[in-house]
């Protein structure tokens, strides 16, 4: 085997600052070798970025770093900075999270892909623009001849992260450290990036770092996995082993936790609890109070564990559930729909000009008709700018829509005064996105929960702060944390108090918006199972609106898929996933990364060409036909009806629908 | 771009008009008339109506006005009181001199603070950074007027270096004695400016810094120095244009105190003396400029911003 390209030996980084040290990242040892692809997976704070930052010395001076690294065969943890510059850029380059921030917007594009190169004295500055077309070239930007002398604002999210890319890889390093590198891409963007990245890691030979919470991605690219928690490697080894049989618990639990397309458990089985904050570490296994192997067993209290590489006293005890596809009970659901939306539309104007004149109108809805019955969970699925939290607020009364119906326990609502609809948000409240910003940070969880009563003059009526404690136990949270403040919750426990809120006023109808989103998969896995016993408990209608296929699969009783602010196919949800119609809805279930590595490849991937098209300028006839693989010239003139397919139960709007296999 | 430009000149028209009915009532909401100013307290009731009919004071309100305005779209600010010489005349002889004292002032604002920012920031909470930061306390905090009178007995009357009343020169004629008539007055505002600059700039640069974009140009092997300079200044460059735009134009508008303490003939001192008198013309006027001073500034400000972040477009 060749030598490895970075090695790391005991590797410690410690956060000094004004209060206790912080150990981020306490004993990490791993190498890769020249060509392989290792895949770091963890939560959030289990130390997986400051491990890949210390790598190439990136960390700020509050941090302390110990332990052993070695790169291109510099050592990094002893090198001067002018060193580390050099090395930065030529021996490995970086890929980050969010494409919308790791390009400076005031720069052209293609000046920011050869700068590396132009400071380590390897480009002329001449040759810097015929080098940024030829790298734009590689990871498939169209027209990269153009491209260049654009700005980053001018680029899709996932034409910049094909930037990105370019410029990690111009100055031909070694090794490409490729952190959450898709986390903030749709899912069919997500699989041309990935296949981009493969590609050009071929091409060059380079090793690969690819730092990720995502299974599915790991599962998909990684030859080898490192499992991070609390600031340890708690299991490492080759893909395929990690997948079929877990030695870790955590591993384990986090590969049950997930919610899958090709599974249908009743329940998640989540991991209890939260990940430890890397201030608050308890002795012994860091694991210990959430582990469903170690309890009562005393020497995970004492002794740290560490044996035969698995960071565990009793490797193996723990097995991962293999994926068996039990039936779903049908929905057999006939009540009258709670809500019906009927041909719903919200535009935007456009206004340009001298005179400020509207020119135009972004389409966020066009024609949107949908119904939930009581105690049904809908299903709202599409990609970013497909218009799905648009048609929600717009239900809530929160948008004005421009046109369409929406009833509601049979009563037209679209367009009733203010007053009125204040009134009926009783029976409707919304769940935001962000646990982080939706909550008012100078009120108590308590006065947050009990707001709604308050607004709607029920505050005594319904029992007062007995009934919000009451909302408390509902939700999993303990009364004592009712006059705490919000910035002391972590972002699963704010998701909570967010859903209490809902729920005070007993509304018949919740629209979750994205609620799991922002969350880590091993308490994804306990609001949505949370969101199911609530659901069975108190009878609630859901729309449940996100971009998970995977928990849409989960959690929906029927499933509507979005595209461009149409619905392109609806379906109860065994037959949607089983038997996609629509061609959108067939690349879409395609790119779902499975957490699977037996999986891969296979030929069953649809790559979709091409970016979202903008609502402002959407294509003529169909909407999806220049991204689409069966598309005719009908489909460029015509719009398909939104009509019921002839064999399957499924509504859709296509041409050509995929056929169907029997 | 263009018609952005317009469309913004076309929104100075309703403020411009709302201003002016504002400037114009000023005459009727303060104590005391132009008219007794002019003639002083012995004048017959025939001298005051005569003078009163003379200004077309005696006229309904709305057709004063409605004659001001038309007279003020032709260019027409009407006469001083005082000297019998046309409004715009006066302020046009002043602009110059205002406008030389601003622009020095800025710079050196900039020489001075701009620097002091970038140090302040490359190294946050050092001991660097601590002193500069004092310094800038300490530009911003000692008044202009005192500092303006320090500066006199320093360099006039104990060294003899330079003049204490500081006369306009147009820099272009001679470059030489304009500086050094302008020497003190722009380094008294320039140094009290360069504290705001600085201030803003450590605060705006120390923002960026934590963007993302700052660990790509690292990552990509950028010296510090490029990062700095190249990558977080351009972005930090964009809340600080609005500042220095803000204080030139308050410079250009005149600067009252320092042209007083220098006797320097700005446009601040005009207004002061026109106040002074009750030369309501004359006031009129001056506000009128100023206003039209800081509208222009702002626009210039806008049209900056879309040269510095191609993100903004104006259409």
């Amino acid at each position: 085997m060749a030598a490895p390209v970075v090695s790391v030996r005991d590797l410690e980084v410690t956060f000094v600052g004004a209060g206790r040290p912080v150990p981020a990242v306490r004993g990490v040892s791993f190498e890769v070798a020249p060509g392989e692809v290792l895949g770091i997976v963890g939560e959030s704070g289990s130390g997986k970025s400051v491990t890949s930052l210390a790598l190439t010395g990136l960390l700020g001076p509050s941090a302390r770093v110990s332990g052993q690294i070695t790169l291109a065969g510099i050592d990094v943890t002893t090198a001067d900075a002018e060193t580390l510059r050099q090395m930065r850029g030529r021996d490995v380059g970086m890929v980050f999270q969010d494409p919308a921030t790791t390009l400076n917007p005031v720069f052209p594009v293609g000046r920011q892909i050869t700068e590396g190169q132009i400071a380590h004295g390897t480009l002329r500055r001449e040759d810097a623009a015929t080098r940024a077309e030829a790298l734009l070239r590689e990871v498939d930007v169209p027209d990269p001849g153009a491209r260049i002398t654009q700005f980053p604002h001018q680029f899709s999210g996932g034409m910049r992260q094909r930037a990105v890319i370019a410029m990690a890889m111009a100055g031909n390093p070694r090794l490409i450290i490729a952190d959450e590198p898709t986390t903030a891409l749709d899912v069919t963007v997500q699989a041309q990036v990935l296949s981009v990245l493969a590609r050009r890691q071929r091409e060059s030979g380079a090793a690969v770092i690819l730092i990720t919470h995502d299974l599915g991605v790991i599962a998909e690219v990684a030859d080898r996995v490192a499992v991070m928690y609390a600031g340890r490697i708690v299991e490492t080894g080759p893909v395929a082993e990690i997948f079929r049989s877990p030695r870790h618990p955590y591993t384990a639990a986090l590969l049950r936790s997930l919610p899958r397309i090709d599974d249908d458990p009743e329940r998640l089985t989540a991991i209890p609890g939260q990940p430890p904050h890397p201030g608050r570490l308890t002795p012994g296994c860091s694991f210990r109070p959430r582990c469903p192997v170690g309890h009562g067993r005393a020497i995970c209290e004492t002794e740290p564990p560490d044996r035969d590489g698995v960071a565990c006293h009793f490797p193996g005890e723990a097995v991962a559930a293999p994926p068996a596809a039990r039936p779903h009970a049908a929905s057999t659901n006939t009540a009258s729909p709670l809500l019906e939306v009927t041909d719903l539309r919200v535009e935007f104007p456009i206004r340009t000009g001298l005179l400020r004149r509207q020119t135009g109108s972004v389409r966020a809805v066009a024609g949107v008709s949908l119904s939930v019955r009581p105690g049904e969970t809908l299903g709202l699925v599409g990609e970013s700018g497909c218009g799905k939290t648009t048609t929600g607020r717009a239900i809530m009364g929160l948008i004005r829509p421009t046109a369409g119906s929406i009833r509601f326990e049979g009563r037209e609502i679209a367009g009733l005064p203010r007053g009125a609809m204040r009134r009926l948000r009783r029976d409707m409240q919304y769940v935001f996105q962000d646990p982080y910003s939706s909550l008012n940070p100078i009120r108590t969880a308590g006065e947050i929960v009990a707001e709604p009563l308050r607004i709607h003059g029920l505050h005594a009526e319904m029992g007062g702060d007995a009934y919000v404690a009451g909302l408390f136990d509902r939700v999993g949270l303990p009364r004592a944390m009712m006059s705490r403040f919000p910035r002391e919750f972590s972002g699963g426990q704010r998701q909570r108090i967010g859903i209490a809120r809902a729920l005070a006023l007993q509304p018949k109808l919740l629209i979750l918006d994205e609620p799991v989103a922002a969350l880590d998969v091993s308490i994804q896995a306990q609001i949505v199972n949370l969101l199911k016993d609530l659901q069975r408990e108190l009878g609630l209608a859901y729309i449940f609106i996100a971009h998970d296929l995977a928990v849409v699969h989960h959690i929906s009783d029927r499933v509507a898929v979005m595209y461009l602010g149409r619905i392109v196919e609806e379906s109860d949800k065994a037959t949607l996933y089983a038997r996609p119609l629509h061609p959108y809805t067939r690349s879409l279930l395609s790119a779902v990364p499975v957490p699977d590595p037996a999986a891969r490849g296979g030929g069953r991937r649809i790559i979709l060409e091409g970016d979202i098209p903008s609502p402002a300028r959407p294509p003529s006839g169909c909407a999806f036909h220049p991204r689409c693989f069966r598309a005719s010239p009908l489909c460029a003139s015509t719009a398909p009806e939104f009509a019921d397919h002839a064999t399957v139960p499924s509504r859709m709007a296509c041409h050509h629908p995929m056929e169907v296999a029997q | 771009m263009t018609s952005y430009i317009l469309r913004r000149l076309a929104q100075f028209i309703p403020v411009l008009l709302l201003a002016s009915l504002g400037i114009w009532a000023m005459i009727y909401a303060v104590p005391g008339s132009p008219v007794g100013a002019l003639v002083g307290e012995n004048a017959t009731p025939e001298q005051i109506a005569a003078i009163t009919a003379r200004l077309g004071l005696d006229q309904p309100l709305l057709a004063q006005y409605w004659r001001w305005l038309t007279a003020a779209l032709q260019g027409d600010l009407g006469q001083s009181i005082q000297s019998r010489e046309p409004v715009l005349d006066l302020i046009a002889k002043r602009i110059p001199a205002t406008l030389q004292l601003g622009l020095a002032a800025t710079l050196i604002g900039l020489l001075v603070g701009v620097p002091v920012a970038i140090a302040s920031a490359l190294k946050p909470n050092s001991l660097l950074d601590r002193i500069l930061s004092a310094w800038s306390a300490l530009a911003l905090g000692v008044p202009t007027f005192w500092l303006g009178i320090l500066l006199i007995l320093l360099f006039a009357v104990h060294l003899h270096w330079l003049p204490s009343a500081s006369a306009y020169i147009p820099f272009f004629t001679d470059p030489v004695r304009a500086l050094a008539n302008l020497a003190l007055p722009a380094l008294t505002l320039g140094l009290y400016i360069s504290g705001i600059f600085s201030r803003f700039l450590r605060a705006a640069l120390l923002g960026e810094l934590l963007s993302d974009y700052v660990r790509t140009a690292r990552s990509k092997g950028l010296r510090e120095r490029d990062v700095i300079g190249r990558h977080v200044m351009r972005n930090a460059m964009l809340p600080f244009v609005t500042i220095v735009g803000l204080s030139l134009a308050n410079f250009i508008g005149g600067t009252v105190i320092t042209e007083a303490v220098f006797t320097y003939p700005g446009l601040g001192r005009l207004l002061i003396q026109a106040i002074g008198v009750r030369d309501y013309p004359l006031i009129q006027g001056c506000i009128l400029f100023i206003l039209a001073i800081y509208i222009t500034i702002n626009l210039l400000v806008d049209v900056l911003y879309a040269y510095i972040d191609p993100r903004i477009d104006y259409h």
